[in-house]
């Protein structure tokens, strides 16, 4: 699974990175407006010590951004169960949260937070808590009826074992959106960096912007695809593994 | 019969009147089609830094030169030197260490005009809560500073020249919220003298607070700021649009900052950047016209050759170009002292 996750991302940024290469060559373009490959190799080997330490810093966020987040849908989707209402307010005050455009709320969360850990935490947190939540409301308020009806009829039905049941019928569903969602944690944080923070490859890349450096630019992609691609993995393997248990069980 | 001539006179008449307009509009178009059009890339929004390039579009100075000139809003993801290699923009607006940095890549780039004779960027501090009289009272300071940008480098000239190493100073990460400084956690805050200087000024006026700048170019570090661009190409191949682009956008920037015009300024600023109230667009005009017009005698747009060399030399010393890009060969003659 890893492997076959990194060669696909492999051959995706050096299709992107060709098509630069050949738009450079066509155009005649300086290295100022597109680095050459010797650019972008000695950047490479300039930079991929201090980007990689800037990579797991922004993972190392965005893992801890997704967890909060998978927490609180989990908490919220269970609450919004309760009655229809109840779910569709929860779903209403979701979709006017998620609206505001996280640039614009950036700068007083940082104002409240300051820049530090906080702050990119939150962001991430923002930025996939939603997909997240819609997915989870969906998975704990629909009944599993031929499941719950015997315990229903058995008066043996609890709470606990009505979310138990929804979330082991929905295993497959809930998997596929946490791994979805890893990437807009990772984009979360990596934006949270980009416009307040001091420290992950969010701020890396602003600087390499400052600069106009894009064969920095094109060092911290590839990172973070490399970064990205683990992390996905991981999620599949923990899902994969989760499921396999439920089933033994 | 003569019912018949004065309903035909009359159909005449309500055919001419409606072909006149339309002949008048084919005309103009025709006028419009003659001007040769070419676009100009800004470094940043509409703001009074480009009161003199609006201004010049407004009042038809590029029309009379023959030419249509998109004047088009830079931005922090905009770069006009990008734009101007890849044929996007035929003129354009950078500060000098991105010419720089593109002239080090091989960029094909030729500056023609410098806009800013004085770097507007300073550092806003409190007199009566930081003592500074010299540069040696920076020692000790909390020194607000966005990496990567000119301000880095200008900052650590600015440490070089008086001898401060970094760790005599603390510097503070800084974007455009200017909240660590309202509190008082940074000691000195970068910023623009003619733009940003002026609305925090009266910020902190009205909260009865005392404030003060440092020049960087008063203590000697003369980093040059916005200049206009073009390609080389575009300065063989086309000379004459060249000539008119630029007689034109430095007519227009004399008139602009001449006192005289400042109405007619404000207003076409205005009409282009609604967020800036007006009373703070007139305080912000005579400081743009001292930074770009420091003395009387001097031609506006000139080029300071020495302040480039300087330029070049900081960058080199802080490694942010590989090597010397023979900086003279980058300034178009007959502009340059």
């Amino acid at each position: 699974m890893l492997h076959r996750r990194i060669y696909q991302f492999f051959i995706i940024y050096f299709l992107g990175v060709g098509l630069l290469l050949a738009l450079k060559y066509g155009l005649s373009l300086s290295d100022y407006v597109i680095p050459s490959p010797g650019e972008i190799w000695r950047t490479g080997r300039t930079y991929a010590g201090p980007y990689l330490l800037a990579v797991l810093n922004t993972l190392a966020v965005a893992v801890l951004g997704h967890i909060v987040s998978i927490c609180l849908a989990t908490m919220v989707a269970i609450l919004g169960r309760l009655t229809a209402w109840v779910g569709s307010f929860i779903r209403t005050a979701a979709f006017n949260i998620q609206a505001y455009p996280i640039v614009a709320v950036a700068p007083i969360i940082f104002i409240l937070l300051g820049d530090g850990l906080a702050s990119r935490l939150l962001i991430a947190a923002m930025i996939c808590y939603f997909p997240l939540l819609l997915s989870f409301i969906g998975v704990f308020s629909e009944p599993v009826r031929e499941i719950e009806h015997f315990f229903e009829s058995t008066g043996r039905m609890t709470w606990r074992l009505q979310v138990k049941i929804r979330a082991f019928e929905n295993i497959q569903k809930l998997t596929t959106v946490i791994v979805g969602s890893a990437t807009m944690a990772m984009v979360g944080t990596i934006v949270a960096e980009f416009i307040a923070a001091t420290a992950g490859i969010g701020y890396s890349i602003r600087i390499a912007l400052y600069q106009s450096d894009l064969a920095k630019i094109l060092v911290a992609l590839f990172l973070i695809g490399i970064g990205t691609s683990l992390y996905l993995v991981s999620l599949e393997w923990i899902g994969n593994a989760l499921q396999a248990r439920l089933k033994r069980t | 019969m003569a019912g018949s001539v004065g309903t035909d006179w009359g159909t005449s008449m309500k055919r001419a009147w409606i072909l006149f307009p339309i002949l008048i509009f084919l005309f103009a178009c025709g006028q419009k089609e003659n001007l040769e059009e070419v676009n100009y890339r800004l470094k940043w929004l509409y703001n009074v830094s480009t009161v003199g390039d609006l201004y010049a579009e407004a009042q038809g100075y590029f029309a009379r030169h023959g030419l249509r000139v998109n004047v088009k809003p830079g931005g922090p993801e905009r770069d006009a030197l990008k734009e101007l290699e890849l044929g996007h923009a035929q003129f354009g607006v950078a500060s000098a260490d991105q010419v720089l940095r593109a002239a080090a890549k091989g960029a094909p780039i030729v500056v023609l005009a410098q806009l800013f004779q004085v770097n507007p960027l300073n550092w806003i501090y409190r007199p009566d809560q930081t003592l500074f009289a010299t540069p040696e009272d920076l020692k000790g300071k909390r020194i607000g500073v966005t990496f990567g940008g000119n301000d880095e480098a200008i900052l650590r000239a600015l440490l070089a020249r008086y001898g401060i190493t970094e760790d005599q100073v603390s510097l503070f990460s800084v974007r455009y919220d200017y909240t660590p400084f309202y509190e008082g956690k940074v000691d000195f805050w970068p910023l623009y003298l003619n733009a940003q200087a002026v609305i925090i000024g009266e910020k902190l006026e009205k909260a009865g607070e005392k404030y003060a700048f440092m020049s960087p170019d008063a203590l000697g570090v003369r980093f040059v700021a916005n200049s206009v661009v073009t390609t080389r190409e575009m300065l063989e191949k086309r000379p004459e649009t060249v000539k008119r682009f630029l007689t034109a956008l430095l007519q227009g920037w004399q008139d602009a900052l001449d006192p005289k015009n400042e109405d007619q300024a404000v207003k076409v600023l205005l009409a282009a950047d609604r967020e800036t109230p007006e009373a703070v667009v007139r305080r912000q005009l005579p400081v743009t016209r001292q930074l770009m017009t420091t003395s009387p005698a001097s031609e506006f747009g000139k080029i300071d050759t020495a302040a480039w060399q300087q330029t070049e030399e900081i960058m080199r010393t802080q490694k942010l170009i590989p090597g010397p890009v023979a900086v003279e060969t980058l300034l178009a003659p007959g502009n340059t002292e």
